[in-house]
């Protein structure tokens, strides 16, 4: 009897607790899929010149690149470029803004950036009702997770993931890694999307910065690379 | 042995009680040719203006020997209408093991006015064992200013077998145009990310690396040419905004990095590196 008592109860708190959490995932996991329309698929962020420099050859050199690029590049920075738009006045977010695009590294980085958040914007706007316009994506992604009560908490590590995975799918392609074996290493990122998303959390942009000097080199590589399937 | 610093009370306390300061602000202007208009230099840094018969240059000279915890230096220089101002270092600036807590503060504030150009080509930073920097390197330019810069850095002497264990770099540049804020970087190390370093994405274990940059309206006309320049290290060109192009390199120790940059920065120049370079 008292056994069951306390089951009741705990099923009835959790449920109060997780509504509103299980609507925001939802609304997270729409935005952040392969399917909305931000083009996320012909990015590789300059993986595609790490592959042809043979820097990334197999599931475990993809592990450690992608890692590093969480930690110490692009993936922190976008958090931090996320949170900061996300605790924003529109006031401030022109600043964000521009903040996110002088930090671009190189010309398809800047590219990548832009029209992944022309994309979220324009798409947010006719699906949710999210009245934005011309944001970098993180900015983009962190000002719509604000406007439409999303909190904040879910959706850095949920955006980080969907970095990770994007780029494990072009993994998948030119590396190429088994489809088995790339979900086998997103899985075990999925760790580190949600500490760097705590990390993150509360940083400003005076946090902004990294040591993925190589990465950036890859980057700039892969603009006279001689063949190509992404446009970074 | 004293206390470990555990507070940031503890380390406001430390920092209001610097080991060195120096500062310099010198402004250039054009005269038929570019000449000196204003100069004030106090405590380490100073300045040397030595006769090139070419340009005008201005060698910063940190008299304390290299930069540590507590030290504070900067340098505020602008070039004026229609000058050509060239900075750079006597020596390669030293970063040397700071306390626990204490960090080293250096600031550097550009500013180019309209047609004029001005070359920041300071000399390498050697960051040792336990440095702690803080560097900030902010430039304003005009709508029709040029700008060329470097900044190399160098973990430890590899020569001598020195090892960066613990370190604490923050290192930021930011560039304005008319106002508008152009392209911005940040290299942050610190003893978390310096295992990291050895990953192919990071540095693939380099003791040496640089960023250059050059602004201008005809920055596009030296993509091809610095690609052609970078082929030997692991180093890349981008035009990374319509007029500015970015040249990033990575080498083993500064002697391979100086055989690249080198042509590459005489290029953005149109004419040789300041002597301090070379001597």
């Amino acid at each position: 009897m008292a056994m069951n008592m306390i089951t009741a109860k705990t099923i009835t708190t959790t449920t109060i607790m997780t509504m509103p959490d299980t609507a925001a995932l939802l609304t997270l996991m729409q935005w952040l899929s392969p399917a909305y329309p931000v083009g996320a698929f012909s990015y590789s962020h300059g993986l595609e010149w790490a592959v042809e420099a043979g820097d990334v050859t197999n599931a475990g050199s993809f592990a450690t690149w992608i890692g590093d690029i969480l930690q110490h590049g692009a993936g922190r920075n976008d958090a931090i470029l996320l949170a900061s738009a996300y605790r924003a006045t529109l006031d401030e977010m022109a600043d964000i803004d521009a903040t996110a695009r002088a930090f671009a590294a190189s010309r398809e980085r800047l590219m990548e950036t832009q029209f992944q958040g022309d994309a979220f914007c324009r798409t947010v706007a006719a699906t949710h009702g999210a009245a934005l316009n011309g944001l970098c994506y993180p900015v983009a992604v962190g000002a719509a997770a604000r406007l439409l009560d999303v909190p904040l908490a879910q959706t850095l590590p949920m955006y980080l993931h969907g970095f990770a995975a994007n780029l494990t799918s072009a993994a998948i392609r030119l590396v190429p890694l088994g489809q088995t074996e790339g979900q086998s290493t997103l899985a075990g990122l999925a760790p580190l999307c949600q500490t760097i998303a705590m990390q993150t959390a509360g940083q400003t942009l005076d946090d902004l910065g990294g040591c993925c000097i190589l990465g950036d080199i890859a980057a700039m590589k892969h603009e006279t690379q001689y063949t190509r399937l992404f446009r970074s | 042995m004293g206390a470990a610093i555990t507070s940031a009370a503890d380390i406001t306390v430390a920092e209001t009680q610097p080991r060195a300061r120096g500062e310099v602000m010198l402004s250039a202007h054009h005269d038929g040719r570019t000449r000196l208009r204003d100069l004030r230099q106090s405590g380490c840094m100073k300045v040397l203006f030595p006769n090139t018969g070419r340009d005008f240059q201005a060698v910063l000279l940190n008299s304390s020997g290299g930069v540590t915890g507590g030290d504070r230096l900067s340098v505020a220089a602008r070039a004026q209408a229609g000058s050509h101002l060239t900075l750079t270092s006597q020596a390669a600036e030293r970063i040397y093991a700071a306390q626990p807590g204490h960090l080293g503060r250096v600031t550097n504030r550009l500013t180019v006015d309209a047609g004029a150009r001005l070359d920041w080509l300071p000399q390498e930073t050697i960051l040792f064992d336990s440095a702690a920097l803080e560097r900030l390197l902010e430039v304003d330019l005009a709508e029709t200013a040029r700008f060329l810069m470097v900044e190399a850095l160098v973990l430890g002497r590899a020569a001598m077998g020195e090892q960066v264990k613990t370190l604490h770099l923050d290192d930021r540049v930011s560039l304005r145009r008319g106002g508008r804020l152009l392209w911005a970087d940040a290299t942050r190390l610190d003893s978390a990310s310096l295992p990291a370093l050895s990953g192919r994405a990071t540095l693939n274990g380099a003791g040496a690396m640089a960023l250059a940059a050059y602004a201008g309206p005809d920055a596009e006309a030296y993509l091809e040419p610095l690609r052609a320049l970078t082929d030997a290290l692991p180093a890349a060109v981008s035009l990374a905004r319509p007029d500015l192009v970015v040249l990033r390199a990575v080498a083993a120790d500064s002697y391979v990095l100086r055989k690249t940059l080198i042509p590459a920065l005489e290029l953005l120049r149109g004419s040789k590196l300041p002597r301090t370079w070379t001597i």
